[in-house]
């Protein structure tokens, strides 16, 4: 219990220095909010005043204090861009993204754990070869690269799937997956490569330990040496990486939903930044960034659960 | 099948080699090259599939593919090392002093350095580029500034496995200064984790700089660069899929190299982390 008291203090912590991080670094913008509402050929006297109704001749410390006061209370501002308020455009395109996060991960996890084992149980023979140079050559490819390809053989060369943009599931479940899957499949392969490294390393250093020497002495058949004694040690390692990962993705699909005009979370962001929104910048970046940590806390915690060694230390 | 160490063993050759191949395209690239035959547009021959001309085929404005692909590697490799090397030279100091001193400063400064990893790097990049202005030097900082808190982290990790070994204790009572021991005992043995942090960064920053390009937030023509030539691709993929094949393969080779390479030399010089091979 003290254990998830500290965690989330510290993640509050954590929150604060990431609010003040993206509030500095949005701050050192040049050209300000009102310059951006009325165009950089606008009367002086008017920006002048805009300024000043804004709140920006305050000195930087109030503006913070007004800006994360505003987040907490859910007032989250208006986007330049979009003329909206934030806070709902923002909550509506997270949903968005979540389709292609979560189908990318279940994809790469499904695959990657697998091959991963198959590789660490041939250990340099042909299928460890195979399956590492499969994974090393997944990792050294950008994500846009993958989707480019993928948008040649698929959309266009085979004529399967749409190429570009989004449809909520809500209104038609089969048009969202369809136009989810080579996003997700774009994010997904890289993913995957990574997770099949790491799933082969641990499981290579676990397969030469003396418990699974015992195991097979006792004469267990080889499945439950590998699948049950095997893999149960390394699922907390590998579920490690994968919420690493998550970052990771994060930062992915800002390219690959602008790639197929996706239009979630990656691509308001790229929206925002390519257009220099700054409240929505700001708003955006603090999310992303909050998200990414409460992933990296929830894995924890799956450790924590999955690992009774952890528990009792 | 048993595959024989002495292949699996190539694999940091051919990495070497990879690396060792795109690294003197890209010193020697422009030396031998003309700058205006990367420039120089073929009105006759746009997006032409490759031909005797024009061994790599040509983009959207008639410009020769494989030269601009030869002096881009220029751009893509000079702003990765720079890159990397600046966080090299913010994170080795934060992560020794973090390690070596520990306590209250070790507390405050990972305290920082994982609140910045809770920003995707690609995100923190992007977002520099776009508060400093895109341009070459813009984007070593932004990569640069992404990719610092990891190698802080682990420099400091392995800083405070080195400061409890015997011999630093040793060198401590023997009345060395800190300074001295950081310097003398502390760095040289840290110093094969940083060269294989380095090389994976350096592969992890071609990828950054291609994706930063690529969005448009990155290096800005008329530099070439393998990102900016990929995103230059996207509105003729259907008629051309060569403009994109061939800077893509180009990072890719590249990266692969820097991928092999320092899988071997995590293998050789740091036989502790041993995996991902």
């Amino acid at each position: 219990m003290s254990y998830l008291v500290n965690r989330l203090l510290s993640m509050m912590l954590t929150l604060f220095l990431i609010s003040v991080i993206t509030f500095t670094v949005t701050n050192i913008l040049p050209g300000d909010v009102a310059m951006m509402i009325m165009g950089t050929q606008s009367n002086p006297e008017a920006l002048a005043g805009l300024r000043q109704s804004l709140g920006l001749n305050d000195p930087l410390i109030v503006q913070y204090g007004r800006w994360i006061g505003g987040m907490l209370t859910g007032d989250w501002g208006n986007s330049l861009v979009f003329k909206e308020p934030i806070a709902p455009l923002l909550l509506q395109k997270m949903k968005a993204s979540a389709l292609i996060v979560l189908f990318s991960m279940s994809i790469a996890l499904v695959c990657a754990v697998p091959l991963g084992v198959w590789a660490a149980v041939h250990a340099n023979r042909w299928q460890d070869t195979a399956a590492s140079s499969a994974s090393l050559v997944g990792v050294s490819l950008p994500d846009f690269f993958w989707g480019i390809m993928l948008i040649l053989l698929f959309a266009r060369g085979l004529g399967w799937l749409p190429s570009s943009g989004f449809i909520d599931p809500a209104d038609d479940i089969w048009g969202a997956m369809r136009h989810a899957l080579l996003p997700s499949l774009a994010l997904g392969l890289g993913l995957m490569a990574h997770l099949t490294r790491m799933t082969r390393a641990t499981m290579t250093g676990i397969l030469n330990q003396e418990f699974i020497r015992v195991a097979r002495a006792k004469g267990l058949d080889e499945g439950t040496v590998v699948w049950r004694y095997g893999l149960a040690n390394a699922v907390g390692p590998v579920m490690t990486v994968a919420g690493l990962q998550v970052g990771y993705l994060f930062g992915s699909i800002i390219v690959i939903e602008s790639l197929f005009n996706f239009t979630g979370m990656g691509w308001l962001t790229y929206q925002a930044l390519l257009n220099r929104d700054i409240p929505l910048i700001q708003a955006s970046v603090f999310v992303i960034a909050a998200v990414v940590m409460l992933a990296n806390l929830i894995v924890d915690l799956l450790y924590v659960a999955v690992d009774p060694r952890i528990r009792l230390s | 099948m048993r595959i024989p160490a002495a292949f699996r063993r190539s694999k940091g050759l051919i990495g070497a080699i990879l690396v060792l191949s795109v690294f003197l395209v890209a010193l020697l690239a422009p030396v031998f090259i003309p700058e205006d035959w990367a420039t120089q547009m073929d009105m006759r021959a746009r997006l032409s599939p490759p031909t005797w001309a024009h061994p790599l085929g040509t983009d959207q404005l008639g410009r020769d593919l494989m030269y601009r692909v030869l002096l881009g590697a220029q751009t893509s490799i000079y702003i990765a090392s720079a890159a990397v090397l600046m966080s090299i030279v913010i994170g080795l100091p934060l992560g020794l002093i973090s390690g070596y001193v520990g306590r209250t400063t070790d507390n405050v400064l990972m305290r920082l350095v994982d609140t910045l990893l809770s920003f995707p790097a690609l995100l923190l990049a992007l977002t520099i580029s776009a508060v400093l202005g895109p341009n070459l030097q813009n984007t070593i900082i932004a990569i640069g500034i992404a990719f610092t808190p990891f190698l802080a982290r682990i420099i400091r990790g392995e800083a405070l496995r080195v400061a409890q070994m015997p011999y630093v204790e040793g060198a401590r009572t023997a009345g060395n200064s800190d300074f001295r021991i950081i310097v003398h005992h502390i760095l040289p043995n840290i110093m094969p984790a940083v060269i294989v942090q380095s090389t994976i960064s350096l592969a992890f920053a071609i990828l950054a700089e291609a994706g930063l390009s690529f969005l448009g937030l990155g290096t800005q023509p008329p530099d070439a660069s393998w990102g900016l030539m990929i995103q230059a691709s996207r509105d003729y993929l259907d008629r051309a899929p060569w403009t994109a094949l061939v800077p893509g393969v180009a990072v890719a080779v590249t990266v692969l190299g820097l991928n092999m390479f320092g899988d071997a030399l995590r293998d050789a010089l740091d036989p502790r982390a041993k995996g991902g091979s």
